[in-house]
């Protein structure tokens, strides 16, 4: 049987916005359903958020990489956003989320692409580039991390870090509560009104009930404290690899992002990847798409064009 | 808020268990389950009975501990009200409830786990039923 059946499965839920006209498509990932778009032709363009977000983080991306001549493909990590949302903590990995991107974008036979990171999107995204360099050409990271053990100060306090996601405290708080897809975010962008007008019920919405919500105190737990963390290996290969690596790259990082700061995390970024551009600052949190979505597409069409040697 | 209680099995005549929350992974801060643990003697207990709690709201709920494979016990916990078989739950009064036993359980944990922290983070994300921040 042919486990392609992803449109015969239907998404489970029907999302309608003004900002998101795009038609959503499905492929099956490891027996899982991943929704994502694909928009534009051209050389790909593949936009991977983190946690607790969704392909909708970048809806200010899609018009300006697409006009520009190149193909956005937007997946929405399993567990988020439209695609199928495991409900046991067991499901997720890092190492399975690699291995999802991998199987969606290998179906879809991307190839010379030019990978963008957040958050998750980080380990994920540079997971899928140092493990398939043929298919990648360039990379653009932004406020996330690629290394083992704690990846700021701020991952080690009790507060507001690891209490937020402790036993029991987890499936509490941003499981029955929803509290990072809400107010979480909300208070990870710079402009909170703005983000509360116009997209903070998008992310509460599309996760709508507790169980819907697990990854979203799950992917806390995997950031690695100390030398018995689960994932402390990846992280350790994705840096001794990264550090290798020669993908032409750009960094982008939120002036404001008090959480993976620019000073010590794109810094940590251009010793690893010295023929790094940036970090280019723009006005933002952690998640920088909120408040400077379009100037960030622009700056990406901005390199690629000068990598690509389309402008000088 | 008043305290949570470690009760001895009740009668569940007429009664059933309302699923509230789960955890999957109650060692991931290994302290959090060597509470379970110590609190209801699950070393010499094991897998034998659940262990029960009365909330502030009077009502009681059962801490069903799970066990994994090549994991240590327990490894996951499920927390279920007992209500009257055929009514709904109210939710805010579960909602309290569970609040009461998280800084139970961080009492508990103690060390570097605070119950102030926990106040601090119920109230960094506004849980409705806490005082809001200035």
């Amino acid at each position: 049987m042919k486990l392609d059946t992803a449109k015969k499965v239907g998404p489970p839920q029907h999302f309608v916005h003004d900002e998101w006209p795009y038609e959503p498509k499905f492929k099956r990932v490891n027996g899982w359903r991943m929704h994502y778009i694909d928009e534009g032709g051209g050389d790909p363009v593949v936009l991977l958020h983190g946690n607790p977000a969704w392909g909708f983080l970048y809806r200010k991306f899609v018009k300006p990489l697409t006009a520009a001549g190149r193909r956005v493909i937007v997946p929405d990590m399993i567990g988020f956003g439209l695609s199928e949302k495991p409900v046991s903590e067991r499901a997720h990995n890092l190492d399975g989320h690699i291995a999802n991107l991998t199987g969606l974008l290998r179906q879809l036979d991307v190839r010379n692409a030019t990978m963008v990171c957040h958050d998750w999107g980080g380990p994920t995204g540079l997971g899928f580039a140092l493990s398939n360099p043929d298919r990648v050409h360039a990379l653009v990271i932004m406020s996330t991390w690629a290394w083992p053990l704690p990846p700021a100060e701020f991952h080690k306090r009790i507060f507001p870090w690891r209490m937020m996601h402790a036993p029991l405290v987890g499936p509490y708080l941003l499981g029955r509560h929803n509290a990072l897809a809400g107010r979480g975010m909300y208070l990870s962008v710079v402009d909170r009104r703005k983000f509360r007008d116009e997209a903070q019920s998008v992310y509460e919405g599309v996760l709508p009930d507790p169980a819907t919500r697990l990854l979203t105190w799950t992917w806390p737990r995997w950031i690695p404290l100390d030398e018995t963390a689960r994932g402390l290996e990846r992280f350790q290969w994705l840096e001794r690899e990264l550090k290798k690596s020669k993908f032409p790259t750009l960094l982008v990082w939120g002036r404001e992002d008090e959480v993976f700061d620019h000073k010590t995390f794109a810094t940590r970024f251009k010793e690893l990847l010295p023929h790094a551009e940036g970090p280019e600052l723009v006005t933002g949190r952690h998640f920088l798409q909120e408040d400077s979505g379009v100037e960030i597409a622009e700056k990406i069409n901005d390199f690629l064009d000068r990598i690509d040697g389309s402008r000088p | 808020m008043s305290e949570i209680e470690v009760i001895e099995g009740p009668g569940l005549d007429g009664k059933r268990r309302a699923l509230v929350l789960t955890e999957d992974r109650i060692g991931h801060y290994p302290e959090f389950r060597d509470f379970f643990v110590k609190r209801f003697s699950l070393d010499t207990i094991g897998l034998a009975r659940s262990g029960y709690i009365r909330a502030p709201s009077g009502t009681i709920y059962s801490l069903v501990f799970v066990g994994r494979s090549g994991k240590r016990f327990p490894d996951g916990l499920e927390i279920y009200a007992l209500v009257d078989a055929l009514e709904p739950l109210n939710d805010a009064g579960v909602d309290t409830d569970l609040w009461a036993l998280l800084r139970w359980m961080i009492q508990g944990v103690g060390g570097e786990w605070k119950v102030e922290d926990l106040d601090a983070t119920g109230r960094l994300y506004q849980l409705p039923f806490l005082s809001q921040p200035g």
